[in-house]
């Protein structure tokens, strides 16, 4: 059995009660249907999909919070609705929208609670704990109450809280939620680091494609309860946007360049940003137009931005009918 | 006993987290200055016009002093109920759950450390007060034992309570009706002003085996008059009432989350 997580066939229904004159009507939503998926051990997945697809639903199954309507789940080793107590000490969680700081307190006491509620040996404990201190920079800000930390303060502290007990695998839902732009990378290079260093195993659901992007290798989409896509995330990119984006500086005013299959999304005097669609052009025909369009001084070419990946496949998804 | 000590933990740090702020504590002790300096004149008035030094079988001290007990007690109550419903209406009860702890210890643990926090403040400023109007009172060794003991159970029904009503925000848009009942039903029932002894003499058999009773006027009582016969008697009305308490509320608590379900994106 596996030490990360194994899913078979999940479901999750809801039953929505609703009276309709003098009788109470019942009908079924379906959160999730039929997932089945395996992550190894010290993988990092993103678990994405728009409101409503499920995603949240199946990240409280695969913590022991909900029960599923069928199916199998096993996470570390564990049945999580079943072994909800002994998973806890397995997994550590973050909801991003969810604080598990004590709000008037400094972190430093949440973490000093968290090591009792964990039964920690004392000396393991302050190893931790003064490790995630000087790798998550919390020295500044241990022993300032919670309420008066910055989001991104209270983030750092947030994340090293759930670290504490040293999980095997780490759920994050939307951790990056509401954070500037520094916090956010900074965030970012933390869970990274901690995946890398520690070989935990990271699940992460998140909105912001930046997230997804730099934190993790794996991407599942998620869409009306089910798998639409489930892929490393480059290869998603590839796949699922057939384009690159080509920018090219000139040495002087370039030529007019036939544009069938390469888009003018940026112009200056001496500098052009095209999209390439390779379905048409192949990307050495079209670096080849450009080249000859005038003396080039540099010239780069990148994969579209993942927000506009995952754009596609939502409304791929979408048009595909699913119900 | 790591499991209980987790609790523990958990208590003393909503304790810390209680004292945190310097100005709560400073209005707790103006509130409970304003009503016993209340309900003191109102009882030296009533003592003053009646003709025995005795009522309900208590000096004007004694009554006083019962006061400060039973409204120390009232005034101390967390509000569970709505820390329980809260956890529903938000979905923080996905964070309770993720660590290795039972959901009502959790509670439990949080409402004890905050109230005995908050008792100990009013304690302490009704016994400043209390002093300052009627003067000390004749405590006996076994009379402040008892007292104690009764005390925790007080508490631990009174918790148990405000938990059920705070389940009850698994079915209900908003416990805040039930919570009032609730509250008000442990002021005027469980004998806050008046000792049982004042009740009406048909009430008073019913109202003694109602929970409220052994809450707040069983431990009034053994404050300022101790009897082993009173005592056994409130004990063993509490005891029984804490098995009622414990049947429902676990009942309640197992169906209630069955009714867990997903919130948020």
């Amino acid at each position: 059995m596996t030490r990360g997580v194994e899913i078979k066939e999940l479901r999750k229904n809801f039953v929505l009660k609703r009276w309709q004159g003098c009788r109470r009507i019942a009908s079924e939503a379906v959160a999730v249907d039929g997932i089945s998926l395996k992550v190894p051990e010290g993988q990092s997945v993103a678990f994405i999909g728009p409101n409503g697809a499920g995603k949240s639903t199946t990240i409280k199954i695969l913590t022991g919070i909900l029960h599923p309507t069928s199916g199998d789940v096993y996470v570390a080793g564990y049945i999580p609705w079943r072994d909800r107590r002994k998973l806890a000490y397995q997994i550590g969680t973050v909801f991003g929208q969810r604080s598990q700081l004590w709000y008037h307190l400094p972190p430093i006491d949440t973490f000093d609670l968290l090591s009792r509620i964990y039964s920690l040996k004392r000396v393991d404990f302050v190893r931790t704990r003064d490790s995630l201190i000087e790798r998550f920079a919390l020295g500044g800000f241990l022993h300032i109450p919670v309420r008066k930390l910055s989001l991104g303060q209270r983030m750092r502290a947030e994340v090293a809280a759930s670290l504490l007990h040293r999980p095997r695998i780490l759920f994050l839902d939307e951790p990056t939620i509401g954070l500037d732009v520094i916090a956010r990378q900074e965030l970012r290079d933390l869970i990274c680091e901690w995946n890398r260093e520690e070989g935990a195993t990271v699940l992460l659901t998140s909105h912001d494609a930046g997230d997804i992007e730099q934190v993790a290798e794996r991407v599942i989409v998620i869409h009306h309860g089910r798998i639409v896509v489930d892929d490393d995330v480059a290869a998603v990119r590839r796949r699922y946007l057939g384009s690159k984006i080509l920018r090219v500086q000139f040495h002087e005013t370039p030529r007019e360049i036939p544009f069938r299959g390469m888009k003018l999304i940026e112009r200056s005097l001496h500098e052009m940003k095209i999209e390439i669609d390779t379905s048409v052009i192949s990307a050495q025909l079209a670096i080849a137009r450009v080249l000859d369009a005038g003396r080039v001084a540099d010239l780069s070419i990148e994969d579209p931005p993942l927000e506009q990946v995952i754009g596609r496949i939502y409304s791929q998804a979408a048009a595909a009918g699913a119900p | 006993m790591k499991e209980i000590t987790k609790y523990g933990w958990i208590a003393y740090i909503t304790a810390r987290s209680h004292i945190a702020y310097a100005g709560e504590v400073f209005t707790r002790i103006v509130l409970m200055t304003v009503i016993l300096y209340v309900f003191s004149r109102v009882w030296l008035a009533v003592y003053g016009v009646n003709s025995g030094p005795r009522l309900a079988g208590l000096t004007i001290t004694q009554m006083i002093w019962y006061l400060v007990a039973t409204e120390a007690f009232a005034l101390s109550g967390p509000r569970t109920w709505y820390e329980v419903e809260q956890d529903v209406r938000t979905g923080r009860v996905a964070v309770q759950l993720i660590h290795p702890l039972s959901y009502g210890l959790t509670h439990l643990g949080k409402a004890m450390g905050e109230r005995i926090v908050r008792f100990a403040i009013y304690m302490l400023a009704g016994v400043v007060i209390a002093l300052a109007i009627a003067g000390p009172l004749r405590w006996t060794a076994s009379g402040l034992a008892m007292f104690l003991a009764i005390l925790p159970l007080a508490f631990l029904l009174d918790f148990l309570g405000h938990f059920l009503v705070g389940l009850c925000a698994f079915w209900l848009e908003s416990v805040n009706g039930l919570a009032l009942i609730y509250t008000r039903a442990t002021m005027l029932l469980g004998g806050l002003i008046l000792p049982m002894e004042m009740y009406p003499a048909a009430l008073q058999p019913t109202l003694r085996r109602l929970p409220f009773a052994s809450m707040v006027y069983a431990p009034g009582r053994m404050f300022v008059d101790p009897s082993g016969a009173v005592f056994f008697k409130a004990f063993w009305t509490q005891a029984a009432a804490l098995i009622v308490f414990l049947c429902i509320v676990g009942a309640v608590q197992a169906a209630a989350f069955k009714r867990v379900f997903s919130n948020g994106g």
